[in-house]
């Protein structure tokens, strides 16, 4: 608790920081050792979880390498998190070229300070095999990547946390919401955007926020 | 209770693919539904065995801050009085977790509606309930079971309570995008079909599930559980 408290301030502090531009680099540099050394720590303990963390969901996910992971596995760095399916023609695709385009506005030393989560809404069709197939489409080789596969339990809980809506079709198809979350390091939803804006201005400041 | 397999059409049109709908039936597969919401008595046993469920402990993210909050004893337990009346002010996630411990799950939006219309028994008798309830200021809940079951065997589909199905969330009439210029452009697109334009009771429904969020509570929006045969 206190823990969180002190974190609070210092990120408070940081984004009133940011507001002043100069004094904005010489700051996040005093604190890449101090940011360093909490992200080498390992997932948080489930008792740790921050109340109002989607980590609190405990449903296993499926990797495209095949692993199986937690939510909270993706703590200790802010995440983008976004649903598709692979099989989707235009929503899906334009969403994952829009996370790349916010992967490539961070300055390099930053891109590898988060995590980009891909969930699908596809438990039948999106296994691992055509999530790495799907990867390789979009040229996706970054190690902070993850493409998940879940249980049709897992996909609705997921996606009733984040304020998703979505139908499958007859044809096997998807209608769904097409949402760009940013998850902070304790798995807490500090901003959302429709992925298929254009403008990724706002969702690359809201990380940006989070990653000093 | 067995609901036996059938078909019916839903008030919103099939989707048949993302960008074409028709009338035709959905069909249903048996599935088992509780005969009655879940009672005070029956989530109560739940969370003293679940105790991350109590009101003192459930996760913020879970619900909104009115969880279980006609639980006013000290212990933050259901009133003695409230025992058979259906549990209400729970959270989807908290309905969710509760069937998912008895080994059950939500009913879809489809096989509740499937059993509200009761094989297409004495509809119009049906719709005037309905639209009676509806249009009724809420009152003290009566105790689950009071009125008689509908020819499934199932009560109080309508005159209790709403009810969370498991995918409330579901896109049911989005936004119409076919003179966008892109239709055939998106995954999910669609139109505002509507089966039966008269339904006015089946509208309210559907606009009720489409305006909740999974922590949301309710005064009057409780649950009950189903699950497959097989």
């Amino acid at each position: 608790m206190k823990t969180n408290l002190k974190r609070q301030l210092l990120l408070s502090l940081l984004f009133a920081c940011s507001a002043l531009p100069g004094s904005f680099q010489a700051f996040a540099e005093d604190h890449e050792h101090h940011h360093q050394h909490e992200t080498s720590l390992a997932a948080p303990d489930p008792a740790n979880v921050s109340t109002d963390s989607v980590f609190n969901i405990t449903d296993s996910w499926t990797a495209a390498d095949g692993k199986t992971f937690q939510l909270s596995q993706l703590g200790g760095k802010p995440t983008v998190v976004a649903m598709v399916y692979t099989s989707c023609q235009y929503v899906c695709p334009l969403t994952v070229q829009n996370i790349k385009r916010i992967e490539r506005a961070l300055p390099a030393a930053q891109a590898g300070k988060v995590n980009f989560a891909l969930f699908s809404f596809d438990p039948q069709r999106d296994t691992p095999a055509k999530l790495t197939e799907f990867a390789k489409l979009h040229s996706i080789t970054s190690p902070s990547w993850v493409l998940a596969q879940g249980s049709e339990s897992a996909v609705r809980k997921l996606a009733v946390t984040l304020g998703i809506k979505y139908k499958k079709v007859q044809s096997g198809d998807y209608e769904h919401d097409a949402t760009i979350s940013i998850l902070d390091s304790n798995g807490v939803v500090k901003f959302q955007s429709n992925a298929m804006n254009k403008d990724i201005h706002d969702t690359t400041d809201a990380l940006k926020a989070l990653l000093h | 209770m067995l609901v036996p397999e059938g078909s019916f059409t839903p008030f919103f049109l099939k989707k048949d693919t993302a960008n074409s709908s028709s009338a035709t039936a959905t069909v249903i597969n048996a599935f088992w539904l509780d005969a009655t919401p879940v009672t005070n008595r029956k989530f109560q046993a739940f969370v003293n065995k679940h105790p991350a469920w109590h009101p003192s402990n459930i996760r913020k993210i879970f619900t909104d801050s009115h969880y279980l909050a006609h639980w006013q004893n000290a212990q933050g337990s259901a009133d003695t009085a409230d025992l058979d009346k259906p549990v209400v002010n729970v959270s989807w996630f908290a309905a969710e977790a509760y069937c998912e411990a008895q080994d059950k799950r939500l009913p879809s939006t489809d096989e509740w509606e499937y059993a509200l219309t009761d094989n297409g028994r004495d509809q119009e008798n049906l719709q005037k309930q309905i639209i009676n309830w509806y249009s009724t200021p809420n009152q003290e809940l009566p105790a689950v079971g009071s009125k008689p079951p509908n020819g499934f065997g199932v009560f109080d589909l309508v005159g209790l309570i709403w009810e969370w199905t498991a995918d409330f969330n579901s896109y049911m009439a989005p936004p119409d995008s076919r003179n966008s210029g892109e239709k055939n452009l998106f995954c999910g697109s669609g139109s505002l079909n509507a089966s039966n334009l008269g339904d006015y009771a089946a509208f309210m429904r559907y606009s009720y599930r489409e305006s909740l969020k999974g922590n949301f509570t309710g005064r009057n929006l409780g649950f009950r559980c189903a699950k497959d045969t097989k």
